[in-house]
């Protein structure tokens, strides 16, 4: 904080942006957009400077050595250390999706089995990916969006582009990479502990014996449903990383500033990955 | 500490991929660690068959199916499946899809062929037997069912027409049989009784011969002894003859009785009504034809017995 | 040699920078200095192309670092050392990786030279046992000097210090100014100051570039900073000057600008 006020106005006025794009390089600023800028215009304008960014970070893949050291280090972040509460998050709605189904299915001519083959789908083609999702945007975007954001406005970006880094390449690239790796691996695993969950509140409360369980999830198992599943994974994790990547990394404002990001990020990457999770369903299902 | 991260984010890599890999197996139905090879068949009507249904060999389940699609170049429907790489699938083997669609329990059976045949290679191709349900094949036999009980009927009225004319038409063989078998046994009485005079007159010849003989030999007791022996001959003769009679006494009987109306024979000969019975049978039956056409359905339950034979 | 011709740089409309032009000769410490507002911090970015100008053009060595590609300017921008205002180091380090952060991006150095070089990058800043700590357990003077010594690991060409001593006590203040002045004679480099504290300037400064309103008012020596007549720069100068010969004052403004 101190340093904010005791620095000139124009080096605020700085942490805003040029306001052309640059040509032959990523932005390094956020443009200006005035609160006079129509709505829908800045909307428009905050998407192109999101792809600029995606082009950007794109265009760094190939500077293996600028985020080799980070990659590892992000993807346990994002990965490893969200395993825990990933999982029982699954179990938790694993074991619900059993009970209400076993509750909502009162007409003798259904048999049993059936709810394993409901909570079985449900796992694998939506709750997996989406309550890991919602987890993770909560999770890793705010977390992500937290880490750059104090980075932009303590100068830290400005002091990796200064020592001659690609700050866009060591930042963001491997938080992206992380989360399309790490979040279909989290879903894998989040599915298996869901339908496992599942399938012991199934038996041990006695909705449906564990046999009858498999046996409806094998009968009405689609094989494309885990690939689906996994390509869901791979575009919520990258959503969500690089939703909050962008919103940090034109954090701006000071300690407010960042928390502003933060919230939005988490936000946002909800929004977007519900968007992306309707898109997925009608174009591949 | 580096290290432990980058051995942590490894497992969980592996963790995912080994459950992926082993729960799409699992959940498709194959094995977990054996292989698996590919097989196609082609069907008229898949039946709601969808990739994910089981395959079964004499109800064990032994694979998956893979893709379902129309062919293009005959519209017939293409399958894929795997089984077992274990599965003996020879030359020969058939598949059959069963189940009902709308419990959502399609599958698809294998019909193994022989054994010691020929292996089918993986991507073969396997035939189809058409084993339609038991409804779709009844409502395919309708019409061959009718034509059959048409025609039966047809025939049956045929015999039945037939055998009228032949009782009335008094050329006709039945009745001429019937006809030379009364003059045949006319005749035979005849002769019969024409013989019984030649007979008779023959014993008193004889009786005459022997009384001539027996005075002219005096009382000789061979003599008599033969004429004894004679007589005795004679005896069983009229025997004979006698039974010979009571034979044409049955025939006449059964004559008799026939023009009675006794018996098959008599009642189909004598018995008037029973034109008329099979008659209006006929007239029954063609109603329920007519009938079994405007309402097949009425009589499908009925049918799958028909069927089974 | 850095020279900046006709830089016009606006923000949301707001000018901030009106055609200036700057000479910076190598070998010396030329300040920066200005009023809170007047651009100059704006002026800093423009030289290491953290910002792009909308007219003007900024040459390293003769080279237009606008007209190269991102790769070219990154390779310009390892000439420099930046000391940024809060020192901007990255708290997920402790002060040790911190310096060797550019060592081990940059160099191809071993683990033992890298560990060499950091140990004598902090000896530099006379902070040997600093270290094991991490930013957020330094004071705000420290973590300057740790900032400093991640600056100057790489040996660069140019340093550009950013406001070095505010938010300062005199007294550490001075210790910043000091080592300044030992670093820029003992690396030989070019130094660029930025700041609005006139006794930095008079204490390390060569040259001095008075920003005003976002115009180029004033460039000369030290000695014709005193020597100077113009109403404008001797307002600034005075006002500062009245500070450096009362150190009470100075204390006073210091902690006025503490929240």
């Amino acid at each position: 904080m101190a340093r904010h006020q005791f620095g000139d106005k124009d080096v605020s006025a700085s942490c805003r942006a040029p306001n052309d794009i640059p040509r032959a390089r990523p932005e390094i600023r956020s443009p200006p957009m005035p609160s006079s800028v129509p709505l829908i215009t800045r909307q428009f304008s905050a998407l192109g400077r999101y792809s600029v960014l995606m082009l950007g970070a794109v265009s760094t893949l190939t500077e293996w050595g600028t985020y080799r050291r980070n990659i590892g280090t992000q993807m346990m972040r994002v990965g490893v250390d969200s395993l825990p509460i990933v999982c029982m998050a699954t179990a938790f709605s694993g074991a619900v999706t059993t009970v209400q189904t076993a509750y909502q299915l009162v007409s003798p001519f259904i048999p049993d089995s059936i709810i394993g083959a409901i909570v079985t789908s449900s796992m694998v083609l939506e709750l997996g990916a989406v309550v890991t999702g919602f987890i993770l945007a909560g999770r890793v975007g705010a977390r992500i969006a937290a880490e750059i954001g104090t980075m932009r406005v303590t100068e830290q970006i400005d002091a990796l582009e200064s020592m001659g880094l690609n700050s866009v390449g060591y930042l963001i690239v491997p938080r992206v990479l992380a989360g399309i790796v790490m979040f279909p691996v989290l879903y894998v695993i989040g599915t298996f502990v869901g339908i496992s969950g599942g399938l012991l509140v199934g038996s041990l409360g006695g909705f449906v014996p564990a046999g009858d369980f498999l046996d409806g999830a094998r009968e009405y198992f689609q094989p494309f449903d885990p690939v689906f599943g996994v390509i869901k994974a791979f575009v919520f994790g990258f959503a969500i990383t690089s939703v909050s990547c962008y919103m940090g990394y034109y954090a701006d404002g000071g300690a407010e500033g960042v928390g502003r990001a933060t919230t939005q990020a988490a936000v946002l990457s909800c929004v977007y990955l519900l968007l992306a999770d309707l898109v997925l369903a009608a174009t591949l299902l | 500490m580096k290290y432990s991260n980058e051995l942590k984010v490894g497992i969980s890599i592996i963790l995912a991929g080994v459950i992926f890999v082993l729960g799409i197996r699992f959940f498709e139905d194959l094995p977990l660690f054996r292989t698996t090879y590919d097989l196609e068949t082609e069907l008229d009507d898949a039946a709601g068959l969808i990739p994910g249904n089981v395959v079964r060999v004499n109800g064990v389940t032994v694979g998956s199916v893979d893709e379902v699609f129309i062919n293009p170049e005959n519209n017939r429907v293409r399958v894929r499946f795997h089984v077992d790489r274990d599965v003996p699938v020879r030359e020969g083997t058939e598949t059959a899809v069963s189940g009902l669609d709308a419990l959502g329990v399609v599958r698809m059976d294998l019909l193994l062929g022989p054994p010691g045949g020929e292996p089918v290679p993986s991507g073969g191709f396997l035939p189809n037997r058409s084993e339609p349900d038991l409804l779709t094949s009844l409502a395919n036999r309708a019409p061959v069912l009718l034509d059959q009980v048409d025609r039966v009927m047809e025939d049956l009225g045929g015999v039945l027409t037939s055998s009228r004319t032949q009782l009335e038409d008094p050329a006709s063989d039945v009745r001429m049989l019937l006809l030379s078998v009364r003059s045949t046994v006319g005749a035979l009485d005849e002769t019969l009784r024409a013989e019984r005079r030649r007979v008779s007159s023959i014993l008193t010849n004889v009786d005459s011969l022997t009384g001539a003989l027996s005075n002219a030999v005096g009382g000789g007791d061979s003599l008599a002894a033969a004429v004894q022996d004679l007589r005795g001959l004679v005896r069983r003769m009229d025997a004979t003859l006698a039974g010979l009679d009571r034979t044409l006494g049955g025939v006449d009987t059964l004559l008799g009785k026939i023009n009675r109306g006794e018996g098959t024979v008599g009642l189909l000969v004598n018995d008037p009504s029973l034109y008329r019975r099979t008659d209006s049978v006929l007239v029954s039956i063609e109603a329920l034809l007519a009938d079994f056409r405007a309402n097949p359905g009425r009589y499908l339950k009925e049918m799958r017995i028909v069927d089974l034979f | 040699m850095i020279r900046v011709e006709q830089l016009d740089k606006s923000f949301e409309g707001r000018p901030v920078l009106r055609g200036v032009s700057l000479d910076i000769p190598e070998g010396r410490t030329t300040a920066i200095i200005g009023r809170s507002g007047s651009g100059k911090s704006v002026l800093m970015k423009h030289l290491i192309g953290l910002l792009r100008p909308d007219r003007g053009r900024v040459l390293v060595d003769g080279v237009d670092i606008n007209a190269i590609s991102y790769g070219e300017l990154r390779r310009v921008r390892r000439n420099f050392g930046v000391l940024f205002q809060g020192g901007a180091l990255f708290d997920s380090m402790d002060s040790f990786e911190n310096v060797a952060f550019p060592l081990r991006t940059f160099t191809t150095m071993s683990e033992t030279q890298i560990r060499d070089e950091v140990l004598q990058c902090l000896a530099l800043v006379e902070l040997p046992d600093a270290g094991p700590k991490m930013p957020a357990d330094l004071s705000g003077g420290m973590r300057k000097r740790v900032a400093l010594a991640r600056a100057i690991a790489l040996k660069p060409r140019y340093v550009i210090y950013d406001e070095p001593t505010s938010g300062l006590d005199p007294e550490t203040s001075n210790t910043i100014d000091v080592l300044i002045k030992d670093l820029t004679r003992r690396l030989n480099v070019t130094s660029i100051v930025v700041t609005h504290d006139m006794h930095s300037v008079l204490d390390i400064a060569d040259r001095a570039a008075f920003v005003y309103e976002g115009r180029m008012h004033w460039v000369g020596t030290i000695d014709d900073l005193h020597a100077s007549t113009d109403p404008v720069l001797t307002a600034f100068v005075k006002a500062n000057e009245y500070q450096i010969g009362n150190p009470a004052a100075r204390e006073a403004r210091s902690k006025e600008q503490l929240p």
